[in-house]
C-alpha cells in the first residue's frame, strides 16, 4: 500500500498493509532545510515557503503517512495583538496578554486573516496540499475559539471570568468563532484534505462537561465550526493532547474522523491506547497516539522505538479483540518537540518500527 | 456572632468562591478577637481542602477552583497580619515559580494554594524566573523547600539549572526540591536531582509535608 492507500483505508476500517505511523513531527522538519543546515523557527513561521517546504521534506526523509500543518498556538492570539515571545529554535509562546478588564473582551477584534502569521498558516498549508496531493492524506491545524481566547486574555483570566462574568466570556468566544470561520473558509480553498481543530480545553483537569459545553462545545461555537469544516470539502478531526479528554464529547458527539490523544501514565485515570479502543472510541474514528513527545528528545533510538512496538502491539491487540480491522495511527501525544535537541533518529525510529511491527493480524 | 458562626463563614466563602463574604468574615473575625489562626486554619483552609477533595474527585474544575484560591487568598491578606510574628516562627518555607522562559503559571498557582492551605509559608516569585532569583531567594529565606514548574519542554532544563546552582551555593542540602507541569516526570526528577514529581498539587503537599515534618 502507498502511503494514501493505507491512511484511506485505516480511516474506513479497513485491513491495512500495517498501522499507519505519523508522529507529529512539524516545526522539527525545519531542519532539514537549507541543505540539512535547517531554518531558524522565528524564520520558518514567517515563511509560507519555507513553512510547507519543510512537511514535504518531512515527508521525503521520515515517509509519513500524514502531513498536518501545525504551527504553534500563538498564532491567532498574536495576529490578535497579544505579545508573542519568539525563539529562533524553539516553541514561541504569548508572553502579554491583551485583555485586562471586562471591557477587553468586548474590544477584540478579527485581524485580517491575508496578514500575519495566520497568512502563514494557511498560505504554507495550500504549498504542502498541492505539492503532496495524491501522495499522502494533508490537512491543515487550526486553534480552537476557546483556546485562541485563552492564548489572547490568558488561561487563568478567562476562567476566572466564566465563573465571575460569563457574558464577557461569551462576547470573546463570538469573536474568535468568526475569526475561526474565516479561517476555515481559506483552509478550504487550500486543497488540504481535512483540517485538525485543537480543542485543547475538553479535559477534565480543567473543565467538567458543563463548562466546556457552555463555553465551546455548543452548536453555535464549535457545533457550527465542525460541520463548516465538512461542508468546506474537509475531513474534520481533532487534536487534544491534554490529560483526561472529555472523549464522549470530543469523539461520540463532535464525530470527527480523526482523534489525536496523549497519554499521561502518572494521571489516574488517563486512558491508554488500548483502554480508548476497548471503550469503542475505534469504532468510527481513525484514534492516533500516543507516544511521550519527551522521548523525542530524551530517549535513546532504542528505548523509543520498544516503546513503539510495545505500543504496536497493544493497539493490534485491541484493535483484534473488538473486531476492528485498522483505525489506529502510531503517533505521538503532542507535537514532537521542535527542540534543537530532538533526535531526528527517533522520529525515524517510530515509522521504522512501525513497518516492521505494524501488520494488524489478527 | 459565635466563632463557630465565623469559622463557617469563611469556610462556606471558599467554598463558594466569594470574595466578599471572605473578607466580610475575615473582619468580624478581627472585630470579635478570634484567634486569626483559628479562622485561617479552621476557616479558610478548611474551605480551601473542601475544594481541593471536590477537584480531585472531578466535582469541580479550574473556574471553581482558582475563585476559591482567590476567595482564600482574599481572607488570608486581611488575617495574616493579625499572626504574633513569634507564631509563625516554626512555619515551614517555601520558594516557588515557573523557570525562566515560561510563563504558564495556572498550575503553580494551584499549587501554591493547597500549599499555603496546607500551612506552608509561600513566597511566590511568579513566572518566567530567573535561575539566579531561585536561588538567592532560597538562601535569603532560609527556604524549606524549592518548588519549580513548567509547562514547556525548552525550559525544562531551567529546573537542573537551579538545582545546580543550589548545589553550587551550597543550599542544596538544606532544602528539598519539589517539581512539576506536564512534560517532567519522576524519571526527570531524578535525572536533575530533584527531590519529588507529583501529579498533581494534593498529593506534592502531602508528600512535603511527610518530609519536613
Amino acid at each position: 500500500m502507498n502511503h494514501l492507500e493505507r491512511g484511506m483505508a485505516a480511516l474506513g476500517n479497513e485491513e491495512v498493509d500495517r498501522l499507519p505511523a505519523y508522529p507529529i513531527a512539524c516545526g522539527i522538519n525545519r531542519k532539514l532545510l537549507n541543505g540539512g543546515n535547517g531554518v531558524t523557527y522565528a524564520e520558518w513561521c514567517r515563511d509560507p515557503k519555507l513553512f510547507a517546504e519543510s512537511f514535504i521534506a518531512g515527508h521525503k526523509y521520515f515517509d509519513f503517512d500524514f502531513a498536518i500543518g501545525l504551527m504553534d498556538l500563538s498564532v491567532l492570539a498574536g495576529d490578535l495583538g497579544a505579545n508573542v515571545r519568539m525563539d529562533d529554535e524553539n516553541t514561541p509562546f504569548v508572553d502579554k496578554h491583551i485583555i485586562h478588564s471586562p471591557e477587553d473582551y468586548e474590544k477584540l477584534e478579527v485581524p485580517d486573516i491575508k496578514k500575519g502569521r495566520t497568512n502563514v498558516l494557511v498560505e504554507g498549508t495550500k504549498i504542502f496540499s498541492e505539492k503532496l496531493a495524491g501522495e499522502v492524506i494533508t490537512a491543515g491545524f487550526l486553534e480552537g475559539p476557546l483556546l485562541a481566547l485563552t492564548q489572547t486574555a490568558g488561561a487563568e483570566r478567562v476562567f476566572m471570568d466564566m465563573f465571575t462574568d460569563p457574558s464577557v466570556v461569551h462576547k470573546g468566544m463570538e469573536t474568535m468563532v468568526e475569526f475561526d470561520r474565516q479561517m476555515v473558509e481559506a483552509f478550504g480553498e487550500t486543497g488540504c484534505n481535512g483540517l485538525v481543530w485543537d480543542y485543547l480545553w475538553a479535559n477534565y483537569s480543567c473543565l467538567g462537561d458543563s463548562e466546556y459545553h457552555e463555553f465551546e462545545g455548543q452548536s453555535k461555537y464549535a457545533g457550527m465550526l465542525n460541520k463548516l469544516t465538512t461542508d468546506s470539502g474537509m475531513a474534520f478531526c481533532v487534536h487534544n493532547c491534554s490529560d483526561l479528554p472529555h472523549m464522549d464529547t470530543q469523539v461520540t458527539e463532535f464525530k470527527p474522523v480523526i482523534f489525536s490523544m496523549a497519554y499521561y501514565p502518572l494521571i489516574p485515570g488517563s486512558p491508554t491506547a488500548g483502554e480508548v479502543i476497548d471503550q469503542g472510541y475505534a469504532d468510527n474514528c481513525l484514534l492516533a497516539g500516543n507516544i511521550d513527545p519527551q522521548m523525542f528528545i530524551r530517549a535513546t533510538p532504542e528505548k523509543i522505538s520498544k516503546v513503539t512496538e510495545d505500543l504496536c502491539q497493544e493497539v493490534k491487540t485491541s484493535l483484534c479483540k473488538r473486531g476492528l480491522n485498522s483505525r489506529y495511527c502510531i503517533s505521538s501525544g503532542c507535537e514532537v518537540p521542535p527542540d534543537i535537541a530532538t533526535k531526528m533518529e527517533n522520529i525515524k525510529a517510530v515509522v521504522d518500527v512501525t513497518k516492521e511491527n505494524g501488520k494488524v493480524d489478527c | 456572632m459565635s466563632k463557630d458562626e465565623i469559622l463557617n463563614g469563611l469556610s462556606e466563602g471558599v467554598v463558594l468562591g466569594k470574595p466578599d463574604q471572605a473578607k466580610s468574615y475575615a473582619q468580624r473575625a478581627i472585630d470579635e478577637k478570634v484567634s486569626p489562626l483559628d479562622a485561617i486554619n479552621d476557616g479558610l483552609v478548611k474551605g480551601m481542602s473542601v475544594v481541593g477533595d471536590r477537584y480531585a474527585a472531578r466535582e469541580v474544575y479550574l473556574p471553581q477552583v482558582l475563585m476559591s484560591a482567590n476567595t482564600m487568598y482574599a481572607g488570608l491578606d486581611m488575617l495574616l497580619p493579625m499572626i504574633p510574628t513569634e507564631d509563625l516562627a516554626d512555619k515551614k518555607k517555601v520558594v516557588i515559580g515557573v523557570v525562566e522562559g515560561d510563563v504558564h503559571d495556572i498550575g503553580k498557582n494551584i499549587v501554591k494554594t493547597m500549599m499555603t492551605a496546607g500551612g506552608l509559608e509561600v513566597k511566590d516569585l511568579g513566572k518566567d524566573v530567573p535561575i539566579t532569583t531561585f536561588i538567592d531567594t532560597a538562601e535569603s529565606i532560609k527556604t524549606n523547600v524549592v518548588a519549580m514548574s513548567t509547562l514547556m519542554t525548552p525550559t525544562m532544563d531551567g529546573m537542573k539549572d537551579v538545582i545546580d546552582g543550589l548545589v553550587e551555593s551550597g543550599y542544596r542540602s538544606k532544602a528539598k526540591v519539589v517539581i512539576g507541569g506536564p512534560p517532567t516526570s519522576p524519571d526527570f526528577a531524578e535525572e536533575i536531582g530533584a527531590d519529588h514529581r507529583d501529579a498533581n498539587a494534593q498529593d506534592s503537599v502531602a508528600w512535603l509535608k511527610e518530609a519536613l515534618f
